[in-house]
């Protein structure tokens, strides 16, 4: 397959139209396994009952609005060196879903503290640097679209989304830096000490996820694709 | 589970809340998009 072929705009909407179902298909199956794994296979636990139950889609959130802005940096960063339209135009796609998985990592993470923490909010390491990461989050959107001429406004973007990149680790080791209230990664390379049912049912929600955040990217891109290129022969002869 | 029922429903409601908005406004931004062409489309054949 030649990959610079899809590097068109033209080429890659016809793609992204054809692969966006199937994304959203597998997220909606995956997502059903991972409810049924976390409220019906997996145990209670033995320290915080029932209400630890939030961790499938507190930590599946949390991964992704991470993962998503370093794949947004990262299609920011190939916008900038090689100027390629489609690159620009997925970080500008990813932004709002990589948004909405942060505020849900909050929200959700919020009402996981009230009952074990006793608090809804605190201002610990690893939860204000992902209230920072949702900021960023809205300053590359803010930005993206303040400028007439939209090449600019993802320049200016993408060179927010990179310098923003540094907080990414700062979240992800916040826990071992600093003495946090938040408690340390239950997954680490090494292994993990969580019941298996547990950890299926997390990587289960955190992989529908993924692929929802897939599915999403390439069916904004079509629209986006849409409103850069409407004046483009290829666009003018869509079907209505 | 009437307690932890409560953080629970709080937490999955909002997150399936804020994934169908994620959807609806994919969805619109769509529709715009496809409505100023044929808009445009229109005017072209006007003239």
């Amino acid at each position: 397959m030649n990959w610079f072929y899809l590097a068109s705009p033209a080429t890659f909407y016809r793609f992204a139209g054809w692969l966006a179902p199937w994304f959203f298909g597998l997220a909606a199956i995956l997502a059903a396994a991972g409810l049924y794994v976390g409220f019906g296979v997996a145990p209670t636990d033995a320290q915080q009952g029932e209400v630890y139950r939030i961790i499938f889609v507190h930590v599946a959130a949390s991964w992704m609005s991470m993962f998503l802005y370093f794949v947004m940096a990262c299609y920011g960063a190939v916008a900038l060196t090689f100027n390629t339209r489609l690159a620009a135009m997925m970080a500008r796609a990813i932004a709002p879903t990589g948004a909405m998985f942060t505020f849900v990592a909050l929200w959700t993470g919020s009402f996981w503290g009230r009952p074990t923490w006793g608090t809804y909010w605190v201002w610990d390491a690893r939860i204000t640097s992902e209230l920072v990461l949702l900021f960023l989050y809205f300053g590359f959107i803010a930005l993206a679209n303040a400028f007439e001429d939209p090449r600019r406004g993802d320049r200016a973007a993408a060179l927010l989304a990179l310098i923003g990149v540094v907080n990414l680790p700062i979240i992800y080791f916040s826990v071992q830096w600093w003495n946090t209230l938040h408690q340390g990664s239950s997954v680490k390379l090494t292994g993990t000490s969580m019941h298996v049912a547990m950890l299926w049912g997390m990587l289960l929600m955190a992989i529908a996820f993924w692929m929802y955040s897939i599915g999403a990217a390439l069916t904004r891109v079509r629209a986006i694709i849409l409103e850069r290129e409407r004046r483009t022969h290829w666009v003018r002869g869509l079907a209505p | 589970m009437s307690g932890p029922g409560f953080y629970i429903w709080m937490s999955y409601g909002m997150a399936a809340l804020a994934v169908l908005a994620d959807v609806v406004a994919i969805a619109v931004r769509g529709a715009r998009a496809r409505a100023a062409i044929e808009e445009e489309r229109d005017l072209e054949a006007q003239d």
